[in-house]
C-alpha cells in the first residue's frame, strides 16, 4: 500500500496538472492577502482608521488565512483529488495503473490517500505563502510577529483538516463521474453556485454542504459571522469526510469496478 | 541491443496461460464464447483473428481489466487479480497510447517501478534493451507511435516476468524495429518465457511464431503448432493455358481436383509442381504461366477466419 501511495504521489509530480493547481491555489491566497492589506491600509487613510496590524490583532492569523482560504485556495484542493482519479480516465494510464496493481479497491484507496497528502502540500504552500507574504506586511506596520506566531496552535490542525478532507471529496467525485472537465466543472458549480444558493435560501441545509462542512472544519479560521450557523468542527470533519468516502465507496462499485475496454 | 539485462540462463519458472470456456457477454453483443487455449512455456504463440474476433476482450480478461462471464483465464494457475506484484509475473503491452503525453518516458516507467518495487535501474537497464536510451528523459507525448510502442514494450520488460502478453506489438514499428522486435520474441521464448502475441501482421506472425490460435466470432477456429496447421492445408498449383479444355480432361484422367477460374486459367487442388510439371510435359500442353499456390499462414487464416461455421479445427503436432 505504501508503494502504491508513493507511485500515486509520484504520478501527481510528474504530471502539470497538480502542479497548475497549486499555482493557481497559492495565486488565489496570495490576491487574499493583497485585498485584506488593501482593504486594511485604506482604512489607515480613511475614515476607518483600520490599520493591517489591527485587523491582524484583532481577526489573528485566522483572518489573514481565511481571506486565501474562502477566496479559493482550498477547492483547489478538491480539484487535485478529481485530477488523480480522472486523469487517468483521461490520458487512457488507469489500464496500466490497474496492470500494476490489479486490486481495485486498493488503488482506489491508494490514490485517495496521495490526493489527501497532495491537499496537504497545498495547504503547507499556501502557509508558508502566508508566512512570506503577511509578516514582511505585519512589520512594515509595526506588527509583532511573535504574536502571529503564537496564534499558530488553534488555526493550523483545522487549516490542514479541510485542505486534506476536500482533497479526499474530489477523489470521490472523480471516482463517480469518470470524464475530468464534467468533474471539474461540478466542483466549481458546487463551490459558487449551489452552496451560496443553499447559503442564501436554506442555511440550515447548506451547512451541511462540502465547502461550508471545510469552513466549519477550519473553526478558528472561519469568521465569526459564520461560525454562527456553521456545524461544531467535529461534526464537521465527519460530514466532510463522508463527503469523501461515501461517493468513493458509491463509486468503486457502480463506476471504477468496470471492465476496462 | 538484444542481450539479456540480468543473464542468459533458461529460466526455471516456466508459467504457462490456461483459458477454459471463456465466456464474455457486452449485452446483447457475445464477444468470447466457450474459449479454451493453452499457450505453453519456451514458444511464441501467435494470438490471431480478423477484427471483433475478440482477441483484445480476451486479452483484457486474462489481465484482469475485464470481466470474464463464465469460464476461466490463468497465467500459471492463477487470475491476474490474484498474483502478488503482477509486474514481475506478467509483463502487457496493449495500448501504443497509455501514456501521459507531459510525463517523461524514464518517469512512465519510474511510476510502474515503484509501485511493483523495482529498482530504478532497471527503468535505464530497460530502456537500453528497447533502443530508447537517449530518448528517456523526453516526453511520451512527443514519441513517434513506434518508441510509444517501445516503451510500452519497455514498461512489460520493467518486472523481467516469465510471461509476455502483447497487443499488436509490431504496430508503428519500422522494418528494423519488426526485425529486432522479432529476434528479441525468439530470444525471450528461447529462455524458456511464455509469449502470446496478438497481430494483425501475418507475415511476420508466420516467421515469428511457434504455436497459434485462430479465433473467429469469439470462438477458437484453430489451435496448435503453426507447423501443423500448414500442413493440414492442401496445396494447389495455378495453370494459365490456351488449351484449357485439353487440360481438365489430362487433370481428371489424372484424377485431380481442378477448377476453370477463367478461359485461360485453371487451378489444381491437392499437387506440387513436381507432381503436376511432368504429366503437362507429357501431354505437351502450352503453358504460359504455373504458380505454385503457397500455403501460408494468411492463406490458413482467410480460410478458417472467412466461414461461418464456427468448428475448431484441431492440429496435428509437429
Amino acid at each position: 500500500m505504501i508503494r502504491g501511495v508513493r507511485a500515486e504521489l509520484f504520478k501527481l509530480r510528474t504530471a502539470p496538472g497538480p502542479w497548475v493547481v497549486l499555482g493557481a491555489a497559492l495565486l488565489f491566497t496570495a490576491l487574499g492577502i493583497v485585498v485584506v492589506f488593501l482593504v486594511s491600509h485604506a482604512g489607515v487613510n480613511g475614515r476607518h482608521h483600520v490599520s493591517f496590524v489591527a485587523l491582524t490583532s484583532q481577526y489573528r492569523l485566522r483572518r489573514l488565512v481565511a481571506a486565501g482560504f474562502a477566496v479559493g485556495g482550498v477547492w483547489m484542493s478538491a480539484v487535485v483529488g478529481v485530477l488523480c482519479v480522472t486523469g487517468e480516465y483521461r490520458h487512457k494510464i488507469m489500464t496500466t495503473s490497474m496492470l500494476v496493481e490489479p486490486r481495485r479497491w486498493r488503488l482506489l484507496t491508494e490514490k485517495a490517500i496521495a490526493s489527501l497528502i497532495w491537499g496537504l502540500g497545498i495547504a503547507v504552500a499556501s502557509l508558508l505563502l502566508v508566512g512570506a507574504m503577511g509578516i514582511p506586511l505585519l512589520k512594515t506596520q509595526g506588527g509583532s510577529v511573535s504574536a502571529l506566531f503564537n496564534q499558530a496552535g488553534p488555526v493550523l490542525p483545522g487549516f490542514f483538516a479541510a485542505f486534506a478532507l476536500l482533497a479526499l471529496f474530489g477523489a470521490g467525485l472523480g471516482t463517480l463521474i469518470k470524464n475530468q472537465i464534467a468533474a471539474v466543472v461540478t466542483i466549481l458549480a458546487i463551490t459558487f453556485i449551489i452552496e451560496p444558493v443553499f447559503d442564501g435560501i436554506f442555511p440550515n441545509v447548506g451547512r451541511w454542504l462540502p465547502y461550508a462542512a471545510s469552513a466549519a472544519v477550519a473553526g478558528d479560521i472561519a469568521p465569526a459571522a459564520e461560525r454562527v450557523y456553521l456545524l461544531s468542527w467535529w461534526l464537521a470533519t465527519i460530514v466532510l469526510a463522508a463527503w469523501g468516502l461515501v461517493p468513493i465507496v458509491v463509486g468503486y462499485f457502480t463506476t471504477f469496478r468496470k471492465d476496462v475496454t | 541491443m538484444l542481450a539479456p539485462v540480468d543473464g542468459s540462463s533458461r529460466r526455471a519458472d516456466a508459467v504457462p496461460i490456461e483459458v477454459s470456456g471463456l465466456n464474455k457477454r457486452f449485452g446483447a453483443i457475445q464477444a468470447v464464447s466457450d474459449l479454451s487455449f493453452t499457450v505453453a512455456p519456451g514458444r511464441i504463440t501467435g494470438f490471431l483473428g480478423p477484427n471483433g474476433a475478440g482477441k483484445t476482450t480476451t486479452l483484457r480478461i486474462l489481465l484482469g481489466l475485464v470481466h470474464a462471464t463464465s469460464g476461466t483465464a490463468t497465467i500459471g494457475g492463477r487470475r491476474y487479480q490474484d498474483i502478488e506484484r503482477p509486474l514481475r509475473s506478467v509483463g502487457a503491452l496493449l495500448e501504443s497510447t497509455s501514456f501521459h503525453p507531459a510525463r517523461r518516458a524514464r518517469d512512465h516507467l519510474r511510476m510502474c517501478a515503484i509501485a511493483a518495487a523495482i529498482k530504478t535501474t532497471r527503468v535505464d537497464e530497460v530502456l537500453e534493451l528497447v533502443g530508447l536510451k537517449d530518448a528517456g528523459r523526453r516526453r511520451a507525448g512527443g514519441y513517434s507511435l513506434g518508441m510509444r510502442q517501445r516503451l510500452g514494450l519497455a514498461a512489460a520488460l520493467l518486472g523481467d516476468p516469465p510471461v509476455l502478453i502483447l497487443d499488436e506489438p509490431a504496430n508503428g514499428l519500422d522494418p528494423q524495429g519488426i526485425a529486432w522486435l522479432r529476434e528479441f520474441l525468439r530470444y525471450l521464448a528461447g529462455q524458456g518465457h511464455t509469449v502470446l502475441v496478438s497481430s494483425h501482421l501475418l507475415a511476420e506472425m508466420a516467421q515469428t511464431v511457434d504455436d497459434v490460435v485462430i479465433i473467429a466470432g469469439g470462438r477458437v477456429r484453430a489451435a496448435g503448432p503453426l507447423s501443423g496447421l500448414l500442413s493440414q492445408i492442401r496445396s494447389s498449383m495455378r495453370v494459365r493455358t490456351p488449351e484449357v479444355d485439353r487440360l481438365l480432361g489430362v487433370l481428371a484422367a489424372a484424377h485431380w481436383d481442378s477448377r476453370r477460374l477463367a478461359h485461360d486459367l485453371v487451378v489444381v487442388e491437392g499437387v506440387t509442381p513436381d507432381q503436376l510439371g511432368p504429366v503437362l510435359a507429357r501431354s505437351q500442353i502450352v503453358v504460359y504461366e504455373l504458380v505454385n499456390e503457397r500455403t501460408d499462414l494468411e492463406s490458413v487464416f482467410l480460410s478458417l477466419t472467412g466461414s461461418e461455421t464456427p468448428s475448431a479445427t484441431a492440429v496435428p503436432g509437429p
